[in-house]
């Protein structure tokens, strides 16, 4: 977006009917209205895409620097100008506009849905008596119908954001994963897990099985190994975005929520791993002993 | 209990090794899982054996462009042209050869992938077919509550280990052991 050429010299002599504002020459003989109007309806024709995407709802998520800056800018201007009481159903639209944004930054963002709502009501008057535009005609209703068709899309939208940058972790990942697979599977606290589950076999077959269950003892290592897994050095937790993730995040379940199951899914494949290496042992055990025939079951 | 126990007894000298021999089925169907790529290589190798006339080509080729280096292109045009025109004709009957080969090569390795897992598929299912109502290995009922009707199924027989439990308990430690290797 280019920067917004306000400086002393803003007023400039109307260019025609639709023409795009040229370098800021300086008009001493207007008035500081008709200066403002000028720098509003230069400023319409400048970012006029970004501006009507804004009224009827599309959020963007990039929302350039630049785009603040000029907005404060205009905001400080306008307060030094205009009265504050002005007040406009115009609000409410600035307010929609605020709550179909999206997750992206929410200090910023208000910063320039404040901005939003200034140049609204400023605008309001001005386009009024210019008659150029049809923004004031509309009528409430037709905006809240408009709000509540677009919402969807608006949502959608931001889901499909959120699956593309997904899809980019995922393809800028794949090269990694490819080269550090093996060392990043067998990590220090999983190898001291299963040599656990098999020394616990081991001991469960010698001593333990003729009084209780052996599964017993295999719940109580778990919980064991919860409490412990806090002092091993935590492998850097690589987020497995596969095909499945982005379908759950484009049908509308949160991002965090998809994580946190996956993170359980995986603590649930560790133990299993863990009662199979458990059970093998033991009976592994059990039947070594059979066979050396030192001891019957 | 004593009738409990005789059953157990009984049960566990009718299945005699066959953990044991579910145990080995799984480990070498994993290990040669592991290994199919070479063994399929080597099996293409044997199989194939255009591979010498593609080497006796290729020096063929080499020959001629030594010998072509060494004429003269405005004294003996006539010889290099001719020559030229015969490495040519080599090199595209080489790449034909090449081109079938591999193509040759990537069928050989699909139909000995496919083989493997049929093979492996008909060797679990027969294993299933024979373990369905006895069970691999028996333990005393008491030792697997509260879990024994899960491990003894589909056998049904109380502190039995069904096959398809211990298929999957191998199938996972067979797989950590040769994870190094894979």
């Amino acid at each position: 977006m280019e920067p917004d050429p306000l400086g002393d010299g803003v007023g400039t002599g109307r260019e025609g009917p639709g023409g795009v504002a040229g370098p800021s020459t300086t008009t001493p003989g207007l008035t500081a209205s008709q200066r403002r109007a000028e720098i509003r309806r230069r400023k319409l024709l400048m970012n006029s895409e970004e501006r009507i995407n804004r009224i009827m709802g599309f959020h963007r998520p990039k929302a350039d620097d630049d785009t603040h800056s000029e907005t404060k800018l205009q905001l400080e201007q306008d307060k030094s100008a205009i009265p504050a009481p002005s007040v406009s159903k115009r609000v409410v639209l600035g307010d929609t506009v605020c709550s179909l944004a999206g997750t992206a930054d929410h200090g910023s963002s208000a910063i320039e849905h404040k901005a939003e709502k200034k140049d609204l009501f400023n605008i309001a008057p001005e386009v009024g008596s210019d008659g150029t535009s049809e923004l004031r005609q509309r009528s409430r209703g037709d905006l809240m119908e408009q709000r509540t068709s677009q919402h969807g899309l608006d949502q959608y939208l931001s889901r499909f954001d959120e699956a593309m940058k997904l899809r980019n972790q995922l393809i800028s990942e794949k090269p990694s994963q490819e080269n550090g697979n093996a060392a990043e599977e067998f990590d220090s606290f999983r190898i001291f897990r299963l040599i656990g589950c098999a020394l616990l076999a081991m001991g469960v077959r010698a001593f333990v099985c003729k009084y209780l269950s052996i599964f017993a003892p295999f719940l109580t290592l778990q919980l064991a190994y919860m409490g412990l897994s806090k002092y091993f050095p935590k492998s850097e937790k690589k987020t497995k975005t596969t095909v499945l993730t982005a379908a759950l995040l484009l049908s509308g379940i949160p991002a965090e929520v998809i994580s946190r199951s996956m993170d359980t899914y995986s603590k649930m494949g560790d133990v299993f791993t863990d009662l199979c290496v458990y059970f093998f042992t033991f009976i592994f055990c059990h039947e070594l002993l059979l066979f050396f025939g030192s001891e019957a079951p | 209990m004593s009738e409990l126990q005789v059953e157990a007894e009984t049960a566990a000298a009718t299945v005699g090794g066959a953990w044991l021999l579910v145990l080995s089925s799984v480990f070498l169907c994993n290990l040669l899982k592991i290994l199919l790529p070479s063994c399929s290589s080597i099996i293409s190798k044997l199989l194939q054996k255009d591979a010498e006339q593609e080497y006796q080509m290729r020096s063929e080729i080499q020959n001629m462009k030594q010998e072509l280096a060494t004429i003269s292109m405005m004294d003996e045009f006539a010889r290099y042209a001719r020559l030229e025109r015969k490495i040519n004709k080599m090199t595209d009957k080489l790449k034909t050869h090449v081109k079938t080969r591999t193509a040759q090569l990537a069928k050989i390795k699909w139909v000995i992938n496919i083989v493997f897992y049929i093979l492996q598929a008909a060797l679990m299912i027969s294993l299933i077919w024979k373990y369905y109502s006895e069970p691999v290995t028996v333990l005393p009922s008491k030792w697997l509550a509260p879990l024994e009707r899960l491990v003894a199924f589909p056998t049904g027989v109380a502190g039995g280990v069904g096959i398809t439990c211990w298929l999957v308990v191998c199938n996972k430690v067979v797989a950590i052991m040769l994870h190094p290797f894979s």
